[in-house]
């Protein structure tokens, strides 16, 4: 009877332990299970996110790479990556990368695609190939748009950026060296206590000079270093190109004047001559007019998309700004404003001295100085002139002046209120020169 | 029947007894053993569930198939707090831009639940009503951090100042086995969506 009561009891207890014992296992493999799944599922992604990083950079060192990847073998997964073009016109990539990842009983599979642009530098509200380094970003300085410093940037106190910053080689920054300890070491030595000769461990502290930055600038777009974007050499002669190809070119002449009068262009070689009138729609289909070995000088409004340029050596090359250049339809009051404007100049970008120019200049566009910059004729010379109002952006190979300043007190020439058009981030006027690169503009994963 | 038999009937009387009391305590133990280890399971798989959540929508933030309808990706982040965020995104892939608005609800919003920390942790799309589920979030917190890789601080008045942040999510038992709720933490130490840098 007691038997059969401890065996019936014993395999009642058997029979409890393995039902909780078999819950138990269950839900351990459930829960390693679970873990696992998702790490193969971030295993599979970081193998995709890689393939494409690894395709951009291919993209970025040679805009014609298209070849992919095939079955590539990465971190215990394979790589598969696609290289298309979507748009032959606008010459736009698409890379997309499959990715495949072998986890425990199951295949994980992710995909990442990348959409790439050619990057032009109209996109920029302040692009600057040398930055002498008197010239510091300072608190008050704000730059709407992206912006790019070939170098470094020198930046004091607290300048605000609200567009993507990059830089090629950093950030200078204002501040001081301060002397700190950063470790040390106990060292013994002899030391004569109470008559006696003892040994003693003293400790060592060791010093270095630690550079404290004062300047706390504002990177309300984001920041990066190590971009090395430099001005091409072709810039100017593309420009040409275009003019030739559908635009219009003024050769031999010494000075034009533009004025856009809306729908309608006027033109003259001398000062003191008639104008010639045009409808700006036939007179450059493509939008671009060029002058070359030229000075040209404009002013007007500007109804459409244009690009004009002027080429030149010397004296020649300028552009001169003698009155408001400006849209027929501002973006900011309309949104919907198709009016676009580009200057390329050979040399610098100058707002004439003169009495039009005396008080406040507006002007509407982006403007790119190959082997000059954008300031204002006799900076130094000139009386208060007001603000320059400016709606666009500024490439330029070097930074010029314009004006001269005791405290907020204007001396000559003008103040800067500078203003990024945010259509020039994904509008560009005609053949405005490009960077030669990609840019990725929509990233999916 | 003599005093001998009444020993024995006590003796068996007491080990029964014993052998009773340890079957009631090994039911005890198994029943809350079983409960622990399930509720573990379930927030476990809760964490992962709303981890991958945060982290397919996080990184589409600034993302649109038609990129130019999101011209600039940094000022794509409408809204961030350290338990909520607003930023645009194209959630469906349709070329539209859509804002999502994750946010944590009031802990006196779940009462009903035994686990006084547990709350909702709503994801609203667009203008949608808010619905969230209760999946034993207790802890959302998202830290900040600016492209010199330093801590945002509160209120953010610029989000475009975003450059990667930290999401810390902390997932518990919504009930537990005498009041003791198990709880499962993740934390992603720098989300970088990717289209906030790509102009």
């Amino acid at each position: 009877m007691g038997g059969k009561a401890s065996i019936l009891i014993i395999l009642g207890f058997s029979a409890i332990f393995l039902v909780v014992g078999q819950n138990f296992n269950n839900l351990s493999v459930n829960s390693v299970d679970n873990f696992s799944k998702y790490y193969g599922k971030t295993v599979a992604h970081n193998i995709a996110v890689s393939g494409a990083n690894m395709a951009a950079s291919q993209i970025f060192f040679s805009n014609e790479w298209s070849t992919g990847f095939s079955n590539v073998p990465f971190s215990g997964g394979m790589l598969t990556t696609v290289v298309e073009v979507i748009d032959s016109f606008q010459n736009i990539k698409k890379l997309t990368t499959y990715s495949r990842y072998t986890g425990y009983n199951e295949v994980y599979l992710d995909t990442v695609s990348v959409t790439f642009q050619p990057s032009k530098f109209s996109r920029f509200a302040y692009y600057s190939a040398y930055e002498p380094s008197n010239i510091w970003w300072t608190t008050g300085d704000t730059v709407w748009g992206p912006m790019h410093v070939q170098g470094q940037l020198w930046v004091n106190a607290s300048p605000v950026f609200f567009g993507k910053v990059t830089t090629e080689n950093g950030l200078y920054t204002q501040g001081y060296y301060q002397t700190v300890e950063v470790g040390g070491h106990w060292e013994t030595t002899w030391v004569k206590k109470k008559g006696k000769w003892v040994q003693e461990a003293i400790w060592v502290p060791e010093y270095q000079q630690v550079w404290v930055s004062t300047a706390n600038p504002k990177f309300y777009g984001g920041y990066e270093q190590g971009v090395d974007l430099d001005l091409p050499v072709n810039g100017v002669s593309n420009v040409q190109t275009a003019a030739l190809a559908g635009g219009r070119t003024f050769s031999s002449k010494d000075t034009v004047y533009l004025t856009f009068a809306q729908d309608s262009l006027r033109y003259r070689f001398s000062k003191n001559k008639k104008d010639t009138t045009v409808l700006g729609a036939t007179f450059a289909p493509n939008g671009v007019i060029m002058a070359n070995n030229s000075v040209l000088r404009v002013k007007g409004k500007v109804k459409g998309q244009y690009t004009i340029g002027v080429s030149g050596t010397s004296s020649k090359g300028k552009v001169f700004i003698d009155d408001d250049l400006i849209y027929n339809s501002d973006p900011r009051q309309n949104p919907n404003s198709q009016d676009l404007l580009g200057m390329v100049a050979q040399n610098d970008i100058m707002i004439t001295d003169n009495t039009a120019n005396n008080n406040n200049i507006n002007i509407h566009a982006s403007m790119y100085s190959q082997e000059g910059g954008f300031g204002s004729e006799n900076y130094s010379t000139r009386p208060p002139s007001g603000s320059i109002n400016l709606l666009g952006g500024i490439i330029q190979s070097t930074r010029r002046a314009v004006g001269t300043f005791s405290g907020s007190y204007i001396n000559h020439g003008f103040s800067k209120k500078y203003r990024y058009d945010d259509r020039l981030m994904v509008a560009s006027p005609p053949s405005f020169p490009g960077t030669g690169s990609f840019e990725i503009v929509s990233w999916y994963e | 029947m003599g005093f001998s038999t009444l020993i024995d009937i006590l003796g068996s009387t007491i080990i029964g007894g014993i052998l009773f009391m340890i079957l009631l305590r090994m039911n005890d133990a198994a029943v809350q053993n079983t409960y622990n280890n399930g509720g573990e399971y379930i927030i476990q798989q809760n964490l992962v569930e709303v981890v991958q959540l945060l982290e397919y929508d996080f990184r589409k933030i600034g993302y649109c198939k038609v990129w130019s309808r999101i011209p600039n990706p940094s000022k794509a982040i409408i809204l961030a707090d350290s338990t909520s965020i607003k930023f645009l995104t194209d959630i469906d892939n349709n070329g539209y831009v859509d804002t999502l608005h994750y946010y944590l609800g009031p802990s006196g919003e779940l009462s009903a639940t035994p686990n006084p920390n547990d709350r909702l942790l709503y994801r609203v799309i667009n203008s949608e009503s808010a619905i969230g589920a209760n999946l034993g979030v207790t802890q959302f917190r998202l830290t900040y951090f600016n492209s010199l890789g330093n801590t945002i601080n509160f209120p953010i008045i610029v989000p475009g100042e975003i450059h990667t942040m930290q999401i810390d999510l902390k997932v518990e038992n919504t009930s537990g086995y005498n009041r003791e709720y198990s709880g499962a933490f993740w934390r992603q130490i720098r989300l970088a969506a990717r289209n906030l840098m790509n102009r």
